[in-house]
């Protein structure tokens, strides 16, 4: 009796599960259907709304809590701004760019955020790819540098990453090395094992080191190049911030690592030194998107139009940010001034960041390989 | 058993003095005990079972309807990353077990003031605040940690398979050891004594009485960390360098790829093995006949003199100080950080940072706190009623649902935090965004080892408690309420403590269900790690840990209370 009753109940709950992971994709798809229609509308009417001039444009009426996962909490008075004006409080929740892009399509088009604020271009290349992104189009888009924006108004880029050489200088000195200079230095045999750098398919500023050094020494000169520095690698860090904390701690002398005035900070007081390599800096824009069918959607929405067409919420920006890339992405915008001539950042075709992932991470796999079990 | 209890209930209907009450009672006796029962199983069903099938249904999954090519890529690809987690998985198990079952033995056979702060090290060293105790792992023992390069000289690098299983073996040693001393407390020391008094020496005590008796124990360790192994992703991260996992790889997979399908099919490919030692383990449980017999030993320890117990006694003993001292050093090294500012490759003391802490927002140590504190007493409550279902009244298809609750300790925890997501993110159950799923969550992925602790302790109650019980009258819940419940005391508090500690400082499952309202005090430490905060982040950790070792104690005071006095 009771057996069969808990046999019945395994199945019944067995039946239950299939149905529920299995189906909701055709009722999900007339929702995200009605939802974008919904939010087309509204962007319309917000597009007649905002005002043509630099001023505050008229906030539309907003309502509810607007849900942001952001590369850092930093960002809170920047928001803080943003709900003085709206009345649109808002939840920040600091996330990395891959955790986000997982989390997102686990969820299968119901995310549990609005707003994307921050994280290397590629992960939002490949979130607008699967239709994860909600369309933005606002006036002052038009001014933004083309560069730095999705041709679609799929996301914007609130900044730029640059990436550099973190140096540990009493290690150098002790391996009796100079400090590298450039990236064809790095190939040193003195820095054999002293390395270190992020997997780039964790780390957005590593990726974009990967493929801009490919675009600038062409495909074969530019993996001849990675296979030769390889050997110099003690390995790579499966976490973003691996290169600045393995170097900060003396494990490693030379970390290949985004840099920030956070960096800079972090750095302040030891003998670590910054060296923007020579030949080129490799950057990335920090990208800004809205998530499709997201609950409040319409608050985030008119955050990018907010911050974009306010030349002082940008500055507020890049004063929490400590950057100065925003001149890159508005031109036009004063009181932000470029602590470095444009000149020396590489040339990169960002179209190609989102296009070539798979192929560019797969290659760099198998030359890492890390399957080895001794080391 | 049936006929026993059908007796009881006769008995009880014709003794009673006045029947409407005697027929009202076992009838409401038993219809708690079915609901109880249907609902403890129910929840397993739906917090385990269903984000699993969702994770095996995923792992099918193709761009063109279902297919067995992610199967075949994983394997193909990561042939080599599966023996790594087997070889690394069996080693962690042998030398983590090693090392329990001497600072278990070690703590048992001190007594007094020393017992108890072995005892205190071993509790605060059960508080594990992600990163910032790998981070200490490195600063002491890295490529120029203060103990391998400072003050011996050496230059290892510790970014490798051997730094994996080290770094396991002693994160995973202290749980171990807890749950071993909890099992040689329950021995009968009188038994001990009385071979010394007629005439053993300390060594054969050691070698042919005690270790043998926690054999079921020694078991249970290896079990779990060569499972727990398996699915630690953060270590390997960390400290694996070139050397990777398969759990390591799944963590890459969903944090660089965001490819799910790829890292469900991992997950399953994870779980052949992990369920395989799980059978054997049973097995090897039923031959030894569980654990210890139902005699209550003494709580107090027995004083042996490991030193004159020959060379097993000198290992051990070395073996646990060594234990002791990595331990303290550990803890002594991020208690420190706090405080340390760096100022030219030299270090001067601050309390710079102490006062950017109170600054801080604390409000996530609120909220974490009273999730910690639900999951403990829901989590434990929960343990108990499942290990009494399963052990105690040896509910058919025990079998069946035992492997089940095992299962979430078999994966990494990133994964069933994605498996939670694929679950719940849709009607009509659509708990994402509440504290529910990740209070559910907390408690399920530690339910395998609130479950171990307490069907444990379960088969050391002796089965004539309940007879008495049921001869004077008492229904099923009365046997519940009166029996069980104290006989577990201890056991709720082991059980207890893991789940409160383990609830305050998991990150890997409950980062992708946090929503960003209701964050955790582990989110702050993340942050303040990932942005080279380290004293920052020490100083988190050591509030996290004053916080455990504050409401255990107190919990500790109340479990313990009337010990002594109520049972016989």
């Amino acid at each position: 009796m009771k057996k069969k009753f808990l046999t019945g109940l395994a199945v019944a709950c067995a039946a239950a599960m299939m149905a529920g992971c299995g189906s909701g994709e055709t009722a999900e798809t007339t929702t995200a259907a009605a939802t974008t229609a919904a939010a087309a509308e509204a962007s319309e009417s917000e597009e007649t709304e905002a005002s043509e001039s630099q001023e505050a444009a008229e906030a539309p009426e907003l309502s509810g809590t607007m849900k942001v996962v952001a590369t850092s909490e930093d960002y809170v008075t920047l928001f803080d701004k943003f709900t003085e004006e709206t009345g649109v409080k808002v939840e920040l929740l600091s996330m990395s760019s891959g955790e986000v892009l997982s989390k997102l399509r686990a969820e299968g088009g119901t995310p549990s955020a609005d707003l994307w604020f921050g994280g290397g271009i590629d992960a939002f290349m490949s979130a607008k790819e699967d239709g994860l992104l909600e369309q933005v189009n606002f006036d002052a888009a038009s001014e933004l540098a083309d560069t730095y924006k999705d041709s679609e108004g799929y996301w914007y880029s609130k900044g730029i990453t640059i990436v550099g050489f973190l140096v540990n200088q009493a290690l150098t000195e002790e391996l009796g090395v100079e400090v590298p200079q450039s990236w064809t230095d790095l190939l040193n045999e003195g820095y054999k094992g002293e390395i270190i750098m992020s997997n780039p398919a964790v780390s957005g500023t590593n990726y974009a080191v990967v493929n801009a050094l490919l675009q600038t020494m062409g495909e074969e000169e530019g993996w001849n190049y990675f296979q030769k520095l390889n050997d110099n690698i003690a390995y790579y860090g499966k976490r973003g911030s691996d290169p600045l904390n393995k170097v900060v701690s003396d494990e490693f002398a030379i970390g290949i690592s985004y840099i920030d005035r956070g960096v800079e900070a972090t750095i302040d007081g030891s003998d670590i030194a910054i060296v923007y390599p020579t030949d080129g800096i490799p950057w990335v824009p920090e990208g800004v998107a809205v998530f499709k069918n997201a609950e409040n959607v319409d608050a985030a929405k008119y955050f990018v139009e907010w911050l974009f067409s306010n030349d002082d919420n940008l500055r507020m920006l890049a004063e929490i940010d400590k950057k100065d890339g925003l001149k890159l992405v508005k031109p036009s915008i004063e009181g932000i001034e470029l602590g470095y001539d444009p000149a020396i950042l590489m040339e990169e075709d960002l179209s190609l960041f989102g296009s070539e992932r798979d192929e560019v991470l797969a290659q760099f796999e198998d030359l890492m390989g890390d399957k080895a079990a001794d080391e | 058993m049936n006929k026993v209890v059908k007796e009881h209930n006769s008995l009880n209907m014709n003794n009673g003095r006045k029947a409407s009450k005697d027929t009202f009672l076992p009838v409401f006796s038993r219809t708690v005990d079915g609901t109880l029962r249907v609902v403890v199983l129910a929840l397993i069903l739906l917090f385990i079972l269903f984000p699993m099938v969702c994770i095996a249904l995923r792992s099918f999954a193709g761009p063109e309807g279902p297919t067995l090519g992610n199967y075949a890529e994983v394997f193909t690809k990561y042939r080599q990353n599966f023996v790594n987690s087997i070889v690394v998985g069996v080693a962690t198990a042998i030398l983590c077990t090693f090392f329990s079952v001497c600072t278990a033995l070690f703590i048992y056979t001190k007594t007094g003031k020393l017992r108890l702060a072995l005892m205190a090290v071993l509790l605060v060293s059960m508080v594990a605040p992600p990163f910032v105790s790998s981070l200490a792992y490195i600063q002491l023992y890295g490529r120029r940690g203060w103990i391998t390069y400072r003050l011996l000289g050496l230059s290892l690098n510790p970014y490798n398979a051997l730094g994996v299983i080290c770094m396991q073996s002693i994160s995973f040693a202290p749980m171990n050891a807890l749950f071993l001393i909890g099992i040689l407390s329950k021995t009968d020391s009188a038994s001990l004594r009385a071979a010394r008094d007629l005439g053993a020496d300390p060594a054969h005590v050691l070698r042919d009485m005690l270790i043998p008796l926690i054999r079921p124990g020694i078991y249970v360790s290896l079990l779990l960390s060569f499972v727990r192994s398996l699915a630690d992703f953060g270590t390997p991260v960390i400290i694996g360098g070139r050397f990777s996992t398969i759990a390591s790889e799944i963590y890459l997979k969903i944090i660089g790829y965001a490819d799910l399908e790829d890292a469900s099919a991992m997950n399953m490919f994870l779980l052949l093995p992990s369920i395989g030692f799980f059978f054997l383990y049973r097995h090897l449980m039923t031959k030894t006949g569980g654990t210890a017999d139902a005699q209550r030993g003494g709580q107090e320890g027995f004083d042996l003199k490991l030193l004159r117990c020959g060379g097993t006694g000198i290992a051990v003993s070395g073996a646990a100080l060594l234990f002791f001292v990595m331990m303290i050093l550990q803890y002594g090294c991020i208690f420190v950080s706090g405080f340390l500012k760096r100022k030219a490759g030299s270090y001067v003391f601050t309390t710079e940072f102490l006062q950017e802490l109170f600054r801080y927002d604390l409000s996530t140590m609120v909220r974490s706190v009273v999730y910690a504190l639900i999951v403990g007493f829901v989590g434990t409550f929960f343990a108990i009623l499942f290990s009494y279902y399963t052990e105690w009244r040896k509910m058919r298809g025990r079998s069946f649902f035992d492997c089940l609750v095992t299962l979430p300790y078999m994966l990494p925890g990133t994964c069933f935090g994605i498996g939670y997501i694929l679950a719940f993110n849709k009607e009509p159950l659509a708990l994402m965004g509440t504290g529910i799923i990740v209070i559910a969550n907390m408690i399920f992925k530690q339910l395998p080892t609130s479950t171990k602790l307490c069907t444990a302790a379960l088969s050391q109650i002796p089965r004539a408690q309940e007879y008495a019980v049921r001869d004077l009258g008492g229904g099923r819940l009365s046997v519940l309420k009166d029996v069980i419940l104290p006989g577990l005391r201890p056991a709720f508090f082991s059980s207890f403590s893991y789940n409160f500690s383990t609830a305050m400082t998991t990150a890997g499952a409950v980062i992708f269900l946090i929503n960003p309202g209701k964050k955790l005090a582990v989110f702050k430490l993340f942050d303040a790690v990932s942005s080279g905060e380290y004293a920052i982040a020490s100083l988190i950790s050591t509030l996290i840990i004053i916080i455990v070792l504050v409401v255990e104690g107190i919990i500790y005071m109340f479990s313990m209370k009337g010990v002594k006095t109520n049972v016989s």
